[in-house]
């Protein structure tokens, strides 16, 4: 009935308006992709939109992937037609150093939100848009809290539940796994 | 859903609990994430049963509860469970206006096991209390 998007479909798009901006297309848990150089995001996105039929913004986020960058990640999907309910990603790796990546607001007004809360939450700027007030954190907090080397004080002050061992089973002591030991953790926690 | 849009393929509704296969081993708690599975439980003797058996321990559930104002969606939960007692059942209908509404505890996460589809769950289940209802045998044909 609606079938997903295949890779050489989203190349077809893609190649013509980017050029050696369209860094790569694959297909990842039967979703088709494509790797966008950052200062082609802007133009990825409308191709996309455009030429796919891909008038659904369904979210943006980012990725912390380290060394490699910052990902900006956006999932387009088709309202209707021969694809309805299918979908691409679109995605584009940030310099850690100066994350920023043209901003979605005037293509999809709804992005507003997402790059609000993507940029509270990685530090990623998006030029162009309108206000980049956080979403979500509180009034003044300081830092970005999906960064991989941010520490999360829930992690610190609330008990893991996988320590507990029910029925009085003794076991030796757990470690919650990706959470590193106190004090080896963030990049300024060797002297706090 | 509201509107006109397709539920995209992804969806994940709730995760519902077959409680009589869960064996406290705690997988899940310990994978999860963001830390939001909460179990607890004790130990009864059982006798001997049948020849050459011997008295052993098992472990009762006292408490199974899944907060889903943490929940992320991301079912490490259900695939790391070896006992089949955890699957997605497609209710996204549950919210809630106080976050402390949303921890759910066993009794509602099992009433959730029968919005899972058939063919999700293992062949030849026998949930209590489903026999003489109008719902078709969970075991049935295994679903591909």
């Amino acid at each position: 009935m609606s079938a997903p998007f295949e890779e050489a479909v989203l190349r077809a798009v893609l190649e013509p308006a980017l050029g050696e901006g369209l860094l790569e297309v694959g297909t990842a848990t039967g979703t088709a992709y494509a790797d966008i150089a950052p200062h082609r995001w802007h133009d990825a996105v409308g191709a996309a939109r455009d030429g796919l039929g891909l008038a659904w913004f369904d979210w943006l986020a980012g990725v912390d992937e380290l060394e490699e960058g910052l990902r900006v990640v956006v999932s387009l999907l088709a309202p209707d037609g021969a694809h309805r309910g299918h979908g691409v990603l679109l995605r584009t790796l940030a310099d850690r150093s100066a994350p920023q990546v043209p901003s979605l607001v005037d293509l999809f007004a709804g992005a507003a939100w997402h790059e609000r809360e993507a940029h509270e939450m990685f530090g990623i700027d998006f030029a162009g848009h309108p206000g980049l007030r956080p979403l979500l954190l509180p009034d003044g907090f300081d830092g970005h809290p999906l960064r991989k080397d941010f520490v999360l004080a829930s992690r610190v002050a609330r008990p893991w539940p996988g320590e507990h061992e029910p029925s009085g089973r003794s076991r030796r002591r757990n470690l919650p796994p990706g959470v590193p030991e106190p004090g080896t953790w963030g990049a300024g926690e060797a002297g706090s | 859903m509201s509107g006109g849009y397709p539920q995209p393929e992804r969806s994940r509704g709730v995760i519902a609990l077959v409680e009589q296969n869960c064996t406290v081993c705690m997988l899940c708690v310990r994978e999860c994430p963001d830390w939001c599975i909460e179990i607890d439980s004790h130990v009864e003797r059982k006798p001997a049963e049948g020849p050459g058996g011997r008295p052993h321990s098992v472990h009762v559930l006292d408490r199974f509860a899944i907060d889903y104002g943490l929940c992320m969606y991301c079912g490490i939960c259900v695939e790391a469970c070896p006992f089949d007692a955890l699957f997605w059942a497609p209710d996204p209908g549950y919210s809630a206006l106080d976050v402390r509404d949303l921890v759910h505890e066993r009794d509602r996460l099992g009433e959730w096991v029968k919005d899972v589809p058939p063919g999700a769950l293992p062949a030849g289940l026998e949930l209590p209390g489903a026999s003489e209802g109008s719902q078709p045998a969970a075991g049935g044909p295994a679903a591909d």
